[in-house]
């Protein structure tokens, strides 16, 4: 039997608001295993935040049970529970210098001073911080305060890290840093991560599974790439990345996850159905990643070898070039405008096509994900 | 013909707005002017005389430091009113009744401030908003209103044990603490506002059980304002006339109910000379206590 770190068991929490309840986490159920770095994503308000709040023991589930190593939480103040957080603004204490600050939560497990002076001095040349100490942490810059948050989390050697958002504050460059060296420092320490974030990059990047939430509940748990290229409804597919929705009818739905879909210009293609699709007939959304379309001129030829190609007519209405692509408009029907990305490699360099040109878009089956509407 | 030039109405138009704005600008330099003469005007009349080689007010005739002296000096006043014995008497009772009075006042409004910062309990929002009433009501109303209820509370001790109690420093100590405890709570109310509450979960989160978190983070960082507020709280009490003056027995007049004694005589130049003393301390006092909330709660 597999060990979890965290598992979560039909968690609700209701919160009460001018006399009327508001229901922020809506039955959420999820393992999540020891050495795991594990993402809550969603947009705000969606009960991420509340989730990581339950599990550190800030909150107290309205129903459902919290388990930390297979330890039932109820009753458990967040001051005896393995877990430690990282704030979204650090909340680092003012009036202690970085040092008193790790040895903070040392010294409340009753750490004799001087063990609790080098650990934090181990903890402190972890995060690659080791001079600074002595410092108040508004002497800090974001960056620095943000390690000696984690460092200060990290020095209790807690059974599970919780982070709430902890690269917001962060200018772009410094946070796509600090995603490699949290990621790298997981898996040095290889303690159980839980990453409250809003950004599918930041989720995509560093997580070894997410679970996207909305309004309270868990749409989809599992890997980056499963999320990315099979999302289970609407929402996940819009919410990670761009994504191509094509209004169609489902006609043919095969065991093996197979079908087939009628389009509004009565054009049939095959698609790769959901493995979360309600509908087994009517009016479906076909979703399709615009860099897994490709683009080429009428009279060029397009590996047809494989029967899995999808090759349809279309006409060319956008162009934007950006930089490391270039992003196409074409026009499959009256009503429906294809987004494609194409890489600008130097292959490429001299397929220029001009705005109205008929043109035709092409994509394997199985970059289709076949969604309830 | 010549067309009219649309620029040289607009020059006359901005010619008048000019001048306008002008008369604007003089107003708003004048304005501070009064203010500030109305304000000042009468305490500088004070201090000044308070330098006063002439008993009289009617002029000044050179300066001295004499009446500071005869504070000191044991120098009865030509209307024999004055006597540095009483006066120190007055002040030893102003000192005692507000140290007394700023202790109790602190404890009880900083408890009050943390529970309307972090409690939740019913009828909170209007315990937080009666609790700046005695900020704004008539200082003479809550003067009436204390004395009517030690009254009647002294009546009622008497009818029980048989034992009738006077006005005292415990009577000004109680009414003292009575509306200095607002102060105090609204001051240390606004510092644990401006504290991330975020700081006592992190406490919390590192193991600290709440009372711990209390002593090592929460009170730490509200501690400028638990200063600032008592500084405020003994300021208010040594200046207290009105409050003090219905509430007090025999003998425990202080500083300021004693300088109101002198007054129904005449104004000595002692008197002018002891309040600015008082003005000078009271500044300090209020300025010290405003520099310790001026400091932002997110840099301790």
């Amino acid at each position: 039997m597999p060990t979890y770190d965290v598992e979560l068991i039909d968690i609700v929490k209701d919160f009460e608001s001018g006399g009327s309840r508001v229901r922020a986490v809506d039955k959420v159920s999820v393992k999540i295993a020891d050495g795991e770095f594990f993402a809550l994503l969603g947009p705000s308000g969606c009960g991420k935040t509340t989730t990581l709040r339950l599990i550190a023991g800030f909150e107290q589930p309205t129903a459902g049970q919290v388990l930390i190593r297979g330890i039932a939480m109820e009753g458990i103040p967040a001051y005896h529970r393995p877990v430690n957080t990282v704030f979204q603004d650090y909340a680092l204490f003012p009036h202690m210098t970085v040092e008193q600050n790790i040895m903070f939560g040392l010294q409340m497990e009753g750490v004799g001073k001087k063990e609790a002076r080098k650990r934090a001095q181990e903890a402190l040349d972890m995060v690659r911080l080791p001079d600074i100490g002595a410092r108040k942490p508004q002497q800090l810059s974001g960056g620095q305060q943000q390690r000696v948050a984690l460092a200060r989390a990290l020095v209790k050697r807690p059974a599970v890290l919780l982070l709430d958002e902890p690269l917001g504050a962060l200018d772009l460059k410094l946070r796509v840093n600090m995603q490699y060296e949290l990621k790298a420092l997981q898996r040095d320490v290889g303690i159980t991560f839980i990453y409250v974030t809003h950004d599918q990059e930041e989720a995509i990047t560093m997580a070894d599974r997410i679970a996207v939430m909305k309004d309270g509940e868990m749409l989809q748990v599992g890997a980056p790439r499963e999320i990315y290229e099979h999302p289970g409804t609407r929402f996940v597919a819009d919410f990670i990345g761009e994504t191509n929705f094509i209004p169609a009818d489902l006609i043919e739905r095969a065991p093996d996850g197979s079908g087939a879909v009628r389009l509004s210009d009565e054009t049939v293609i095959k698609a790769q159905l959901s493995k979360t699709l309600e509908s087994s007939s009517g009016p479906v959304t076909m979703a399709i990643r615009p860099e897994r379309v490709g683009i080429a001129k009428v009279g060029d030829s397009i590996d047809s070898a494989d029967s899995d190609q999808t090759v349809l007519d279309a006409r060319l209405v956008d162009s934007q070039y950006i930089g490391t692509d270039t992003r196409y408009t074409a026009r499959i029907a009256d009503d429906i405008n294809l987004i494609v990305r194409v890489q600008n490699t130097s292959e490429r360099e001299f397929s220029h096509f001009t705005i109205g040109q008929p043109v035709k878009v092409y994509w394997r089956q199985s970059s289709t994900t076949v969604l309830d509407r | 013909m010549a067309i009219p030039s649309p620029l040289l109405i607009n020059e006359d138009a901005m010619r008048r707005n000019r001048a306008v704005r002008r008369l604007g600008q003089v107003g708003l330099w004048l304005n501070p002017l009064f203010a500030y003469f109305f304000l000042w005007a009468p305490i500088l009349v004070l201090v000044l005389f308070s330098f006063n080689e002439s008993r009289s007010v009617a002029s000044f005739t050179g300066f001295t430091l004499k009446w500071y002296t005869n504070i000191l000096n044991n120098v009865m006043g030509a209307e024999r009113a004055f006597s540095t014995e009483i006066m120190l008497n007055a002040f030893r009772n102003s000192l005692f009744v507000g140290t007394i009075a700023t202790i109790i006042a602190t404890v009880l409004g900083t408890l009050i401030a943390l529970a309307m910062a972090r409690g939740r309990f019913p009828g909170k929002s209007l315990i937080d908003s009666l609790l700046f009433l005695p900020v704004v009501i008539p200082e003479i109303t809550q003067a009436i209103s204390l004395a009517i209820f030690f009254k009647v509370a002294f009546d009622w001790i008497a009818t029980i044990s048989g034992e009738r109690l006077f006005p005292g420093f415990h009577t000004i100590i109680i009414a003292h603490v009575t509306f200095n405890i607002s102060f105090v709570a609204i001051v240390v109310r606004a510092r644990l506002a401006d504290m991330n509450p975020q700081l006592e979960e992190a406490a919390g989160d590192l193991g600290a059980n709440p009372w711990r978190a209390f002593w090592r983070v929460t009170f730490p960082l509200i501690l400028p304002g638990v200063i600032s507020g008592a500084l405020l709280a003994f300021t208010l009490s040594l200046d207290d006339f009105v409050i003090t003056f219905f509430t007090s027995g025999v003998g425990t007049s202080t500083l300021p109910v004693f300088v109101y004694g002198l007054l129904k005589l005449t104004v000595t130049p002692e008197v002018n000379a002891i309040s600015t003393i008082m003005m000078v301390l009271s500044t300090l006092l209020i300025g010290i206590s405003l520099a310790m909330q001026g400091r932002n709660a997110s840099r301790g």
